[in-house]
C-alpha cells in the first residue's frame, strides 16, 4: 500500500488482483445484482485510490478496504435492493416464524444440487439482518478473524460473537428445518 | 452439569475456536455425553461448511474479470471529471448492438438525404472575442461560487466532526450525521469537478481534492465510532490544516 500511496499503478493493480475476489464476495453478500456488485467493486477500488494518502495504518489495509466496500454495498443495497423487496429483515423473520410451523418435508435443501444449494444459501445470507450479514461476510468471505471484524465494524468483540452466533443459527433454522434433514435422524 | 440450552448458545463459537479454554472444555465434555447437542453441533458444522464453500458468491471468471485490474487502474489514472459515471459493463449486449445499428442506419440516411452544401457560415455571436471573454468571466464566477458553497459545507462537517458527542452505547461517539453528510459531499464533489477545471481557482481545486480524500474515510466510518477513531480524524484535520486552509482560501474565493 505504501507503493500505491506514492502513485505506483503497478502496485495498485497488484492490490486489486490480490483482493478482488474476496471483496467481490463480501459485496455480493449485500448486493443482489452481479452487475451492480461489479460496479460497487470498481467504485470501492477507485475510492481506495482516491483516498490512498489518507490511509494512516489505523486499520489493517484489508480492514480499511472492507470497510469502504461494505459501506458502498450498504449504500447500494439501500438505494436499489431494498426498494425491490419489501423489508428483507422482516421477510426473514416471517419466514422463520412460518418455518417453525411447517413440516420439515418442505425443506428446501434436501437433495438439491450444489449450484441450487448455493443459490438458496446466497439468498438466505442476504436475508440476514444487516449487522449479522456484515459479520458473516467478513468472517467467511473476507476471511477475517473475529478481532479484525470488531476493529472494522468499530464494535466490541462480544457484539461480533453474538452476531455471528445469531447469523449461523438463523441460517441453520432457515436452511435445515427440523431433524432428518441430510440424513441426520 | 451444563444445561443443553447453555451449551447450544456456545456451539457456534466453539466451532469457531472462539471460546476460552475453560468454556471450550465444558462444551466438549457436554458434547461427549449428549447426543442431541452433538446432532445440533453437526448441523451447525454443515452450515459452516456451506458458508466456507469458495464458490459461494464467486465472480464469473471471464475476460471482463481478467481485465478488471487494468480497467480500474486506467480509470483511477483519469482526471476525476472524465471518469464515466456508469460502467460500460452495465450496457446489455442488445443495447450496444442496437446502438451500432442505429449509428450505421443514421449514417446511411444522412448520406442519401444530404442537402446541398450550405454557404459559408456566418461567425456566431458567441464566438466573438468580446463574448468569449464575458463567458469566461461568468464561468469563473460560477466556479468560485460553487467551490465556496462546497467549502462552506465541508467546514461545517469538519467542525461538527471534531465536536461530536458520546451518544452511542459503550462510550462511542455518534457520527452518523457526519457520515451521511460526507457521502452527500462526495457526490456533490463529483458534480463540482467540471466547474473546478477553471484555472483561476486552482488552489480551491487542490483543497477540494484533499477534502475528498478525507471525506472518503469519513464516509467509510461507522455511525458510532470509538474515541481513538474520532481523535484520529481530528489529528488528520489538524495535520492537513483543513479548517485553516478553507478559511484562508474562502477569504480569497468569496
Amino acid at each position: 500500500m505504501r507503493r500505491v500511496q506514492s502513485g505506483d499503478m503497478d502496485a495498485f493493480e497488484e492490490i486489486i488482483r490480490r483482493f478482488r475476489t474476496k471483496v467481490f464476495r463480501v459485496i455480493r453478500s449485500h448486493v443482489r445484482d452481479p452487475e451492480d456488485a461489479m460496479e460497487v467493486l470498481q467504485d470501492t477500488f477507485l475510492k481506495v485510490y482516491t483516498a490512498r494518502r489518507s490511509w494512516d495504518g489505523r486499520f489493517s489495509f484489508s480492514g480499511w478496504l472492507y470497510r469502504i466496500a461494505i459501506n458502498a454495498s450498504i449504500d447500494r443495497y439501500r438505494r436499489s435492493d431494498r426498494l425491490k423487496t419489501t423489508s428483507l429483515e422482516g421477510s426473514l423473520e416471517s419466514h422463520l416464524e412460518h418455518s417453525s410451523t411447517t413440516p420439515p418435508a418442505s425443506e428446501p435443501l434436501v437433495g438439491v444440487a450444489d449450484g441450487e444449494r448455493r443459490r438458496l444459501l446466497e439468498r438466505a445470507v442476504r436475508r440476514l439482518p444487516e449487522r449479522q450479514r456484515e459479520v458473516v461476510s467478513l468472517r467467511y468471505f473476507g476471511e477475517m478473524s473475529l478481532e479484525e471484524i470488531a476493529a472494522v465494524l468499530s464494535c466490541p468483540l462480544g457484539t461480533v460473537k453474538s452476531n455471528l452466533h445469531k447469523a449461523v443459527m438463523n441460517l441453520k433454522n432457515l436452511l435445515l428445518r427440523g431433524e432428518g434433514v441430510l440424513g441426520y435422524d | 452439569m451444563t444445561s443443553c440450552d447453555a451449551v447450544r448458545e456456545l456451539l457456534v463459537l466453539h466451532a469457531e475456536g472462539a471460546l476460552d479454554a475453560a468454556e471450550g472444555r465444558r462444551v466438549a465434555e457436554h458434547l461427549a455425553a449428549c447426543a442431541d447437542c452433538r446432532a445440533e453441533a453437526d448441523r451447525i458444522g454443515i452450515v459452516r461448511g456451506w458458508l466456507a464453500d469458495s464458490n459461494l458468491f464467486e465472480p464469473v471468471q471471464d475476460l471482463t474479470w481478467e481485465l478488471l485490474p487494468g480497467k480500474i487502474a486506467a480509470r483511477a489514472r483519469l482526471p476525476v471529471e472524465t471518469k464515466p459515471r456508469w460502467s460500460v459493463l452495465r450496457m446489455p449486449r442488445w443495447a450496444s448492438g442496437m446502438a451500432v445499428v442505429l449509428i450505421l442506419a443514421s449514417g446511411l440516411i444522412w448520406t442519401l438525404r444530404r442537402p446541398a452544401p450550405l454557404p459559408p457560415a456566418i461567425p456566431s455571436a458567441a464566438a466573438a472575442p468580446g463574448n468569449e471573454a464575458f463567458l469566461s468571466k461568468v464561468r469563473t464566477a460560477h466556479a468560485r461560487r460553487a467551490a465556496d458553497l462546497y467549502l462552506t459545507a465541508c467546514r461545517g462537517l469538519l467542525i461538527d466532526l471534531v465536536s461530536s458527542e458520546k451518544k452511542c452505547e459503550g462510550d462511542l461517539y455518534d457520527v452518523s450525521l457526519e457520515v451521511a453528510r460526507a457521502r452527500q459531499l462526495l457526490q456533490q464533489k463529483r458534480l463540482l469537478d467540471s466547474d473546478l477545471r477553471v484555472s483561476e481557482i486552482e488552489r480551491a481545486k487542490g483543497l477540494c481534492d484533499d477534502l475528498e480524500q478525507f471525506l472518503v474515510n469519513v464516509s467509510a466510518s461507522q455511525e458510532c465510532e470509538s474515541r481513538d477513531a474520532v481523535e484520529s480524524m481530528e489529528r488528520y484535520i489538524e495535520k492537513e490544516q483543513l479548517l485553516l486552509r478553507i478559511n484562508l482560501l474562502q477569504s480569497g474565493v468569496s
